[in-house]
């Protein structure tokens, strides 16, 4: 038993690992102000457990990576409640690879889910 | 490990998590947990601090969780983001010159030239902000005047990592250092001053200076001097191998340690490899400061 949770668990992770990039880029394409991490990790969490496999702290290093790699942007804003917030956009280079990502993840998918059902 | 209770309990177990990690990384995920778990804090401010981590462990991550996480993080960035090491190369002459296919020697050296722009800068800014700061003390517009200058260090203090970790490749913060107590404004501010890190990193900004002299100087002297030795040749056949019009006092001579005289087509053959053999030893040596400017600026700009 406690051999097959762990398995789901490395699988889970390994899946979130590839998606969580496109979720947050896609979740920052569709809304309309600037997000900080927690809001984002909030949203996810409406949709339930699925991307970051239960782990909100997964998105901070991946949120920066983007921001790095000049996917997103960031301002620093202060809060009352403890350290400054960053607030993240996407940015137009940003758009444009998210555009492709949607398209590689629909061609992923829909191969998977041709497999899953048998028409192989 | 004990359920945490507070925020701080938390941080404490995380960077207990973590130990043996990066100080960098370290830096961040603490910084990244306290802004999470302060937001959540603030969203239901009636819940309590106890149950609200309770919660959070499930959502955010136990605090061994999160470090494991931002350990495998870590080592998946460092591959995709760091320039391919260049093959091994076993040979004497292939580990010499080989040092010219690695893309950190021009970072290190392109560094050693910035360095003195930087080192400038900062000495002037240190130098400045410490002496107002300690002149406007006895008024009252000092106090605010060196909290500013002391968050404008720290300020500095994260663009010079990231100026470091681009070009000479060593892992530096990306979130500043943040006080984890719960303190007030008074005692916050406090805090900056007996921070040990505040310090280093003003010592940082005043060593920067001597540091930067030194770095231009050797990459500019042995840079050009190489390559003018690699374009002695060049010179000689253009002038029709009379070297002399090139300089003002109309005397090119050299001295192999048998007496001095006029050099000839083997002799400029001569200088050319040797020109060539000390470019690629410059490089090696920028190479090598740029790794030990690195650990300088990890030990002083870096909380451990």
């Amino acid at each position: 038993m406690d051999e097959r949770v762990s398995q789901l668990k490395k699988f889970q992770k390994e899946l979130s690992a590839g998606t969580v990039s496109l979720v947050l880029l896609a979740v920052l394409g569709q809304s309309r102000q600037p997000l900080y991490g927690y809001q984002i990790a909030k949203r996810l969490e409406e949709l339930g457990e699925g991307v970051l496999a239960g782990k909100q702290s997964a998105l901070y290093p991946v949120l920066r990576n983007l921001e790095a790699a000049g996917l997103l942007a960031s301002e620093v804003e202060p809060s009352v409640s403890g350290p400054p917030r960053r607030y993240y956009r996407i940015t137009p280079p940003g758009r444009e690879v998210l555009r492709e990502w949607v398209a590689a993840w629909n061609a992923t998918r829909e191969s998977v889910d041709k497999v899953l059902q048998g028409e192989v | 490990m004990n359920a945490p209770r507070t925020i701080n309990e938390y941080l404490d177990q995380l960077r207990a998590a973590l130990r043996g990690a990066d100080p960098a990384l370290v830096q961040d995920a603490l910084y990244d947990a306290e802004e999470h778990l302060r937001a959540e804090l603030a969203e239901q401010p009636s819940r309590g601090e106890a149950d609200m981590l309770a919660h959070v462990v499930g959502s955010y991550g136990a605090p061994d969780e999160v470090a494991e996480l931002y350990r495998d993080q870590e080592i998946r960035i460092q591959r995709a983001l760091r320039p391919p090491s260049p093959p091994k190369r076993r040979s004497l002459a292939g580990r010499f010159f080989g040092v010219a296919a690695d893309p950190r020697t021009y970072g290190a050296l392109f560094y050693m030239v910035l360095a003195l722009a930087t080192g400038i800068f900062y000495f002037t800014w240190a130098v400045t902000g410490v002496s107002l700061s300690a002149g406007l003390s006895i008024l009252i517009v000092g106090l605010p005047f060196i909290v500013l200058f002391f968050g404008s260090v720290r300020v500095l203090s994260l663009v010079e990592g990231r100026i470091v970790e681009a070009m000479l490749g060593a892992r530096m913060p990306r979130r500043p250092p943040y006080p984890t107590r719960d303190l007030t404004l008074m005692k916050r501010i406090g805090s900056m001053f007996t921070d040990a890190r505040t310090w280093t990193t003003l010592l940082y900004m005043l060593l920067m200076l001597p540091l930067g002299i030194v770095y231009f100087t050797i990459a500019v002297t042995l840079v050009s001097v190489s390559v003018a030795f690699i374009g002695a040749p060049v010179a000689w056949m253009v002038n029709g191998g009379d070297l002399s019009r090139l300089f003002v006092d109309h005397r090119v001579i050299v001295h192999w340690g048998f007496g001095e005289h006029v050099p000839g087509w083997g002799e400029v053959i001569g200088l050319c490899v040797l020109g060539v053999l000390l470019l690629f030893a410059t490089l090696h040596l920028a190479r090598g400061l740029g790794r030990m400017h690195g650990q300088v600026a990890r030990h002083l700009l870096v909380r451990g």
